[in-house]
């Protein structure tokens, strides 16, 4: 800072010390402008954040599925390129589903920096127990790959995802499914599939209770077991696939897809209705959130108004020693800038205070005590400083403006 | 001798129907070394033509020449920088910061102008302190020192820049006769012995007896200007 600027800054600054009790009541307002910004925005941001890494975590970061988005062009189609063909009532020829050439794809995916790619086969299959019979999806995996690729382990109550590699005939289903069957790990049951094969299937774990999909109609089997219950040697239908930054789901998967024409379905593609739910709610709360800001720096307009208003005489006798009028301006618009500054550090500190209360509190839900997601990243204390100090500047600049205006001739000759 | 500040046919009047005149076709000339006593009856234009003399003020005609410069086209933040380093003004009311204690009052002008380093404009403020016998009250603010001692701290900001120029609006108006006449003498110190021009506006008989030059006003109009030999 330049002698002059320092000299102005402690023209400021002693305004303020001279007003002490309204300096505290602004600061005041901007510390709890501050610290409630910090405390609302860390559980609106922190529970987000929890929310999008469930997502994130819950499935793989991409899904190439056996589908494809539009059918193939018809050879007709493709022959005569941009003259009016239009066929009708062809008949489909009927495709085996699953993905042709998977090893190819999966080698792509694999040679990306980070990329991991987890082939598996899917397919509905009823479990047999005691005259009980129960729907269920199974999903053949390798499991030392998806281990990798999806947190399917962490949804397991009792056993391994590596236990499937250990028992012959193993399979995991969840506490739901195994309650209604009544069964337990270590009991087989019966499996039948829907091209009549049929084998005995021994319960190696089981998901948690509350993880609805996982609990009641997902069961997980060894990638060859499901291909060979299900009568589809060597076919996959699915490739999950995990990478280094989630962020970059949806433009490798568009080139992905793009290069095999099988649906690659992105986890943002999955959850765009979320997605978009979340940013319609973070509008709603920085709105919400920034009023609060706002009526605090209501308040650094009033102290420097007043000052403006009680220093006119001050003002002249400055303007006459030779302060220009934009010296004046200064010494206000640092009036506002001290007390958005000391506004902050205290609101830093009262929110820093408000997370520590919020983080200690535990709720219960499904039965776990619980702590709340909070974001306490440096990003939310910078925007907290960013929205005060500027509304802080602004709220100081009006009346700086008007003191930078005053004739100082009108005020000298009226001596007041 | 070349004149520090002249006025050339200035008026200055406030808008209205009528104009309201304050200053009427006024020209004069101000040389260094000289005390000049404006005088004449409340509103007669006295504090007007200090204030166009000082820069504060812009006139509705005529110009006003500083070293031989016209001010007139300069915009307010140069008529400033002039104001900074050549004027100092004393007014009736001793208008010193409240805030700051007296040394520190002396030091704004020097602080402002940036030509010292701190050091050497806190030394140049104590000692035109003690020039006016405050030395041992540096240290204290405008609210505990008496009228006369803030007038004096004030005559000491005033030429703390070293000003070619000292501009007094009714510098004695609000003190006793014992404390008008060391703050005379004082005026007259600036002029004769420091070489600077001294313009004071008052209704003060001994003020305006002890300045080399008198001017008259009346109506805005210079009435009759009488020359006193030193």
């Amino acid at each position: 800072m330049t002698g002059q600027l320092r000299l102005l800054a402690s023209v400021a600054a002693r305004h303020l010390v001279g007003r002490r009790r309204q300096t505290i009541v602004a600061v005041s307002g901007v510390a709890v402008g501050v610290g409630f910004f910090l405390a609302v925005s860390a559980m609106m941001i922190g529970s987000q954040n929890d929310f999008i890494k469930t997502l994130i975590d819950a499935a793989p970061h991409i899904i190439i599925s056996d589908e494809l988005r539009s059918p193939p062009p018809q050879p007709g189609v493709s022959l005569y390129k941009g003259a009016a063909v239009d066929l009708r009532h062809y008949k489909v020829r009927n495709e085996v589903r699953g993905l042709k050439g998977w090893p190819e794809i999966l080698r792509t995916i694999n040679a990306l920096p980070g990329a991991i790619g987890s082939p598996s086969l899917s397919g509905a299959i009823t479990l047999r127990s005691g005259g009980r019979e129960e729907a269920l999806t199974i999903v053949g995996v390798d499991p030392a790959i998806e281990e990798k690729v999806s947190t399917i382990q962490d949804q397991l109550r009792v056993g391994r995802l590596r236990d499937l590699e250990s028992t012959q005939g193993g399979i995991i289903i969840g506490e739901e499914m195994a309650r209604r069957l009544g069964l337990g790990v270590g009991d087989v049951v019966g499996a039948t599939s829907a091209s009549g094969k049929s084998r005995s299937l021994r319960i190696v774990g089981l998901f948690k209770r509350g993880q609805t999909q996982f609990s009641s109609g997902l069961g997980y089997v060894l990638l060859r077991e499901a291909q060979s219950l299900l009568g589809r040697p060597f076919i996959i239908n699915r490739i999950g696939v995990r990478l280094a930054d989630p962020y970059e789901a949806q433009p490798i998967s568009r080139r992905l897809e793009a290069r095999y024409a099988y649906k690659a379905e992105s986890w943002q593609e999955r959850s765009a209705d979320f997605l978009s739910l979340l940013v319609t709610r973070n509008v709603i709360m920085y709105s919400v959130v920034s009023a609060i800001l706002l009526v605090a720096s209501f308040g650094i307009y009033t102290v420097v108004s007043n000052s403006v208003s009680d220093k006119r005489r001050d003002i002249a006798i400055m303007r006459s020693m030779g302060f220009s009028e934009r010296d004046l301006q200064l010494i206000f618009v640092f009036e506002g800038l001290a007390l958005a500054l000391i506004g902050i550090v205290a609101g830093w500190l009262l929110g820093y205070g408000l997370m520590a209360i919020l983080g200690s509190l535990k709720f219960p839900i499904a039965g776990e005590d619980q702590r709340l997601p909070l974001d306490r990243s440096a990003r939310q204390y910078a925007i907290a400083a960013a929205a005060s100090l500027l509304s802080g500047v602004i709220a100081a600049w009006l009346p700086a403006r008007k003191a930078a205006r005053v004739d100082p001739v009108d005020i000298l000759r009226g001596a007041v | 001798m070349s004149a520090i500040i002249e006025v050339e046919g200035v008026s200055r009047s406030l808008p209205g129907t009528p104009p309201v005149a304050l200053v009427v076709d006024v020209s004069l000339s101000i040389q260094p070394a000289t005390f000049v006593a404006i005088v004449g009856p409340s509103g007669c234009g006295k504090s007007s033509l200090l204030y166009l003399l000082g820069l504060l003020d812009r006139p509705t005609e005529g110009n006003v020449l500083f070293n031989g410069q016209d001010m007139n086209p300069l915009r307010g933040d140069a008529r400033a920088q002039i104001r900074l380093a050549s004027f100092g003004f004393v007014f009736q009311f001793h208008f010193l910061l409240p805030e700051f204690t007296a040394l520190e009052n002396v030091m704004l002008p020097m602080r402002r102008l940036g030509k010292l380093p701190l050091g050497e404009i806190r030394a140049k403020a104590q000692a035109l302190l003690e020039g006016m016998g405050l030395g041992e009250k540096s240290a204290k603010t405008p609210d505990r020192l008496s009228g006369g001692e803030r007038q004096r701290v004030a005559i000491a900001r005033a030429v703390a820049n070293d000003p070619a120029l000292v501009l007094g609006d009714e510098p004695t108006g609000n003190l006793d006769s014992q404390n008008s006449a060391r703050v005379v003498e004082m005026f007259r110190n600036l002029a004769h012995e420091q070489g600077r021009a001294v313009v004071c506006v008052t209704h003060d008989p001994d003020v305006a007896a002890a300045a080399d030059v008198q001017i008259s006003m009346l109506d805005g109009r210079i009435k009759e200007t009488s020359v006193r030999p030193r």
